[in-house]
């Protein structure tokens, strides 16, 4: 799940984004429910900072649709809140003596929101659909071979090479989900989707609001909540009023500058968690001088972590020289930079570069990367570098970033949770997302051993290698993990932010 | 220009027009005081950098979110940067958008105009249609479309509004041309052999200009109002280029903490669009008092 | 009479098809390929020809436009690269929307030319002429969307007398629907009315230039009653052309106040159009409001003529 699955989330820059309503007191729908909701049950109303485009999981890219199908699918496996992989769907698996077979026994008597019953077909059915139309997921099973269903309850995924990571790979997000093939093929499931989750799809209006029922028969249990209600609000400031008056009860669209006060006075939850994800720069080693290791260390040392983290994210965010957070199990504590002018200058030196100018590339898709340019310029500026900052739409981003057209980029890469995903496509020689042209043979041969090592710990040995070759070679120059932000309203109960940004109402409850 | 075709005769002596002209002006003592504005801004836009008090990108992000004070005039924005000079320094941006997208559509718009009334029939039909194509878009929409080809910028925004602005001039040139043509010195330059060019040129280009002047300084106005609202919707001036719209697009979500960053870009583009309406009228009250051209114009905008 | 719609009405069509022209080439020069922004940074050239293919993108150009034409003309704009809905029903969802705000914005506007206008123009020259005229000069020069800044700033953030942004559909609660217009619609109905209030100006000054309306007074009927049944009447058919005109382009101006008003309207879905470059949906929105434009002018065409007898074809 890479940078475009969260596209306009992230974009939620007040202009950039699709969204609406929310402003005002639109809260009751009741009545026009299309039955399934428990009567009684309390109606959530959840501001998200901008619409889904569609409602087809494995089509979308947008966060806003996966945090309204986060509890409308489910996959075979789920990340629980320490984003370990956690029976869903499938109750139980197990692995061939040679790593490249899994199997998955089902869960009994699961059925779709419109009665249908879950079976290995519409596993086996998903899946093909992602492989065969060649999804924007498709990468996610280049190394499988064959996926079938053995018998009602049973599915086999068939791998080419061992691959240790297939449950994050199957279970990361909700464009994984499990579809009914019936929806699909009706074209309903863009504004209707059909799945097995805690909730149903109600009512859908365009520019407005999504409202899901309780599903009584979900497997996990009937959710407490009787219906919850997506609204649109593209304003922080207007998301928080929206809160403090009651009007919604749960946003993540908090204005960041706002949220450390917020947190105080006891009228709002906030909770602050540190993502999975991570924001770096990375200088074109195509071109020179970025070729020489010395300029790109130069540049490490001349930029302060602590100072952009506080102006991009107001804080909301931790300095970090590698691409894991502190909070994962594969975190490995490796900072060998600092904040040193004096540093940079002499590594310069040293690679006989002078009044350096640096083509930095930033798209308003995620204004903090406009932010963070800016407040690196003017460091930069310190150390005889200048920094010509390059705005760019995402499109034409994305273009130039594929042709090298750079000097430098600063970008993140979001909802990661293998390490595999988050070092292989990036620094490997092969690796698909290498466009910062780095090439050592140490860390490819480090990345490939520990791409199909089953052990957990010889894998992390061999990652904490790499990562070390990784940062002293500054192929990324890491930034920061951001936190993931959202407040509620105290009559919240049971609800948990979580890591990798899944916003999860199953167990959630509203107290009068 | 107008030196060698008052030899030409017929017509007014243009240098006393002139005069008349600015004595206009100057009568009304509102566009005396737009005309201050407007000098005051050409300052700003000559030596900003060296009349603002802090540097534009400097960063002080310990010092953000200041409220206007002796030491920040206008206050500080999220990076701590001054706002005072950050707005004096972007008025150079607003005037040379302006200038150079008014003159984009002034040339092209006044070349078009003068041929399609010059020469009429299917030259006529066939530009002036294309001139209704470009107008049948409302101007902001079709801003966008061209910034949405041509990507987001400041060069483009000026090529994006120059064009937008285009069929205004074409339409009130082709107007003034028409009513032009026939009149007894045109024909009687033409009975003594003048060639198409020098008849352009000598003989309806002066007479058409007093309406097309009246439109450049309205256009300005409207030039500069449609930067700041693309730079606000985050298509024209990209960072870290300041900007007034641009401002305004980034200062949003801090509006509530931090009024100052609302308001002060704003209340500059507002007056010095104020004053380009304001000398425009007066121009158009001294020049061309039957000309509709402010509400022409910003009928289309 | 008949040949003149005819005539007019041919023109339209002719502009319309060469606005679609436009539109369409517009698009194709459009850098960065949506395909690329669809697959995101993950890409591989196999997915990348299968998406293009079936998006018909890999058609030479005039068959595209002849594509493009054939099914606009049967009302299909295409499918939205981006949520998969036919284009043509996301136009019409999010058209009351914007009919409305637009319907309002031209009432507050009427409401503020109107009187303006005529009072400015029956005391030219006076103390509440000069205010008239320096109100709408403000009202031209003040960008649409720092003054809907600044209202927001007023009545929501310090007052909290009105919701900031968002739309509530008249037919489920009026009030609440009233509550959420005010702001975006006094934003637009200002800015238009300020140049309508020049307009009713300089058409009743014209108005009462003319020879019945001073064969009227200089027979000494009362001042209200010339204004009424003379000045007014002649300054009617000028008022609703330039109304008819407002209309058209206040459509187009809702764009900004749109997007920072969070209205869910033709304005704001163009917006997102473009900055998510779903290519049919931008295609299909200018070309609507360029038809939209079009049609009222049009319209507003065919009413002078039918209105003004010194109009002969």
């Amino acid at each position: 799940m890479r940078v475009s699955r969260w596209s306009t989330a992230l974009a939620a820059l007040v202009l950039t984004t699709t969204a609406c309503s929310g402003g005002g007191e639109s809260v009751d729908v009741g009545g026009s429910g299309s039955g399934g909701a428990d009567a009684s049950g309390a109606q959530l109303v959840a501001a998200l900072s901008a619409e889904p485009d569609q409602l087809d999981p494995h089509k979308t890219t947008a966060y806003a649709s996966f945090q309204v199908l986060e509890n409308v699918y489910d996959t075979l496996v789920q990340p629980d809140e320490q984003l370990e992989m956690r029976p869903a769907l499938a109750e139980s698996w197990e692995t061939s003596k040679d790593q490249l077979t899994w199997t998955f026994k089902l869960r009994n008597g699961v059925k779709f929101h419109d009665g249908k019953d879950f079976t290995a077909d519409d596993v086996v059915y998903s899946y093909e659909r992602i492989i065969d139309e060649e999804l924007s997921n498709a990468y996610r099973f280049e190394s499988v071979k064959n996926v079938r269903a053995v018998d009602d309850t049973t599915v086999e995924i068939e791998v080419k090479r061992p691959t240790p990571n297939l449950l994050a790979l199957i279970g990361g997000f909700k464009g994984m989900a499990i579809v009914s093939e019936e929806n699909v093929t009706s074209g309903d499931i863009g504004r209707g989707p059909v799945g097995t989750g805690p909730f149903m799809l109600d009512e859908y209006v365009s520019g407005d609001s999504i409202t899901l029922t309780a599903n009584e028969d979900y497997w996990g249990g009937a959710p407490e909540l009787g219906s919850v209600q997506f609204t649109f609000v593209s304003e922080p400031t207007v998301a928080l009023a929206n809160l403090q008056s009651g009007e919604v009860q749960w946003t993540d669209n908090l204005p960041p500058q706002q949220v450390e006060a917020l947190g105080s006075d006891g009228t709002i939850e906030t909770g602050v968690v540190p993502s999975n994800d991570y924001w770096y720069f990375a200088a074109n080693q195509a071109r020179p001088p970025f070729d020489d290791p010395l300029v790109r260390q130069a540049l490490a040392y001349g930029v302060d972590r602590e100072e952009i983290t506080e102006a991009a994210k107001f804080g909301l965010a931790t300095v970090n020289q590698t691409a894991i957070p502190r909070t994962s199990q594969w975190y490995y504590d490796y900072a060998p930079y600092s904040y040193d002018p004096e540093r940079a200058r002499q590594l310069l030196d040293e690679a006989g570069v002078e009044n350096l100018t640096i083509d930095f590339m930033v798209t308003n898709e995620y204004p903090e990367t406009i932010s963070a340019a800016q407040v690196m310029a003017d460091q930069l500026s310190e150390v005889g570098v200048k920094l010509d900052i390059r705005t760019e739409d995402f499109a034409t981003w994305l273009d130039d970033q594929a042709k090298g057209n750079f000097d430098a980029f600063m970008l993140g890469w979001l909802g990661n949770i293998d390490p595999q995903d988050f070092y292989y496509a990036q620094h490997h020689s092969d690796g698909a997302n290498n466009y910062q042209k780095y090439s050592n043979p140490e860390v490819d041969r480090l990345l490939d051993q520990a791409g199909q090592e089953t052990d957990d710990e010889q894998r992390q040995e061999l990652y904490n290698q790499a990562v070390e070759i990784i940062v002293d070679d500054a192929s990324y120059i890491y930034l920061y993990n951001p936190d993931v932000v959202q407040g509620w309203a105290p009559e919240l109960k049971g609800y948990t932010v979580r890591p990798d940004r899944a916003i999860r109402f199953h167990q959630a409850s509203l107290s009068e | 220009m107008s030196d060698q075709a008052s030899s030409q005769a017929p017509e007014a002596p243009a240098a006393e027009q002139r005069f008349q002209t600015l004595r206009a002006v100057l009568a009304n003592r509102l566009a005396v005081v737009g005309l201050l504005v407007l000098a005051a801004l050409v300052v700003a836009a000559l030596f900003g950098p060296q009349l603002a008090p802090y540097g534009i990108n400097a960063i002080e992000v310990e010092d953000r979110f200041q409220s206007p004070s002796l030491d920040h005039l206008f206050g500080t924005d999220e990076l701590g940067r001054d706002v005072f000079s950050r707005v004096l320094v972007a008025a150079r941006v607003s005037l040379q958008v302006g200038a150079i997208a008014v003159g984009i559509s002034l040339v092209a718009g006044v070349t078009l105009g003068l041929v399609a009334g010059f020469y009429g029939g299917r030259i006529d039909d066939v530009v002036m249609r294309v001139m209704d194509m470009l107008f049948a878009f409302p101007a902001i929409l079709l801003a966008i479309a061209i910034l949405a080809v041509l990507g987001p910028g400041l060069t483009n925004a000026m090529i994006a509004i120059g064009i937008v602005y285009t069929p205004i001039f074409a339409r009130i040139c082709r107007a003034s041309v028409l009513s032009v043509r026939e009149e007894v010195f045109v024909r009687a330059a033409r009975s003594i052999g003048a060639s198409d060019f020098r008849l352009l040129r000598l003989h309806i280009l002066p007479n058409v200009l007093a309406p097309i002047i009246v439109q450049t300084s309205l256009s300005l106005a409207f030039a500069i109002l449609s930067e700041a609202a693309l730079s606000f919707l985050g298509l024209g001036v990209q960072p870290p280029q300041p900007s007034w719209g641009r401002m305004l697009f980034d200062g949003r979500g801090f509006i509530e903490q931090a009024w100052w960053m609302g308001v002060f870009p704003g209340l500059a583009i507002f007056v010095t669009v104020l004053a380009f309406n304001i000398v425009g009228d007066a121009m158009r009250d001294a020049l061309d008092p039957k000309q509709r051209s402010v509400i022409e114009s910003r009928g289309q905008s | 009479m008949a040949r003149y719609v005819l005539r007019r009405a041919g023109q339209a069509a002719v502009v319309l098809l060469g606005v679609s022209l436009i539109v369409f080439a517009l698009m194709q020069l459009v850098p960065g390929d949506p395909v690329r922004v669809a697959l995101g940074t993950r890409f591989d050239q196999e997915t990348y020809d299968a998406l293009r293919a079936r998006a018909g993108l890999d058609q030479p150009l005039p068959v595209q436009y002849a594509q493009y034409l054939g099914n606009a003309l049967t009302g299909d704009l295409g499918v939205s690269f981006r949520s998969g809905q036919p284009v043509t029903a996301s136009l019409l969802e999010r058209l009351p929307a914007t009919l409305s705000l637009a319907g309002v914005a031209l009432l507050i506007a009427l409401l503020i030319a109107v009187p303006l206008g005529l009072i400015s123009a029956t005391r030219s020259g006076k103390v509440s002429d000069y205010v008239a005229t320096v109100f709408s000069q403000i009202g031209v020069s003040i960008p649409d969307f720092w003054m809907a800044i600044l209202l927001i700033v007023l009545f929501t953030s310090t007052l909290g007398w009105l919701p900031p942004s968002g739309y509530v559909p008249f037919t489920e609660d009026p009030v609440d629907w009233l509550a959420h217009i005010v702001l975006p619609a006094v934003t637009v109905g200002v800015v238009s009315g300020s140049i309508l209030t020049r307009f009713v100006r300089s058409a009743v000054l014209e108005s009462m230039g003319q020879e019945h309306v001073r064969t009227a007074t200089a027979k000494g009927l009362p001042g209200s009653l010339v204004l009424r049944r003379h000045v007014l009447r002649g300054a009617l058919v000028p008022i609703l052309t330039v109304t008819g005109v407002q209309l058209a382009t206040l459509l187009g101006g809702v764009v900004v106040v749109e997007v920072i008003f969070a209205w869910p309207g033709l304005g704001r879905l163009t917006y997102d159009a473009v900055a998510a470059r779903d290519y049919p949906l931008m295609q299909g929105a200018v070309l609507m409001f360029a038809a939209v434009f079009l049609l009222v002018n049009l319209l507003v065409d065919l009413l002078y003529a039918a209105l003004d007898p010194r109009i002969r074809y």
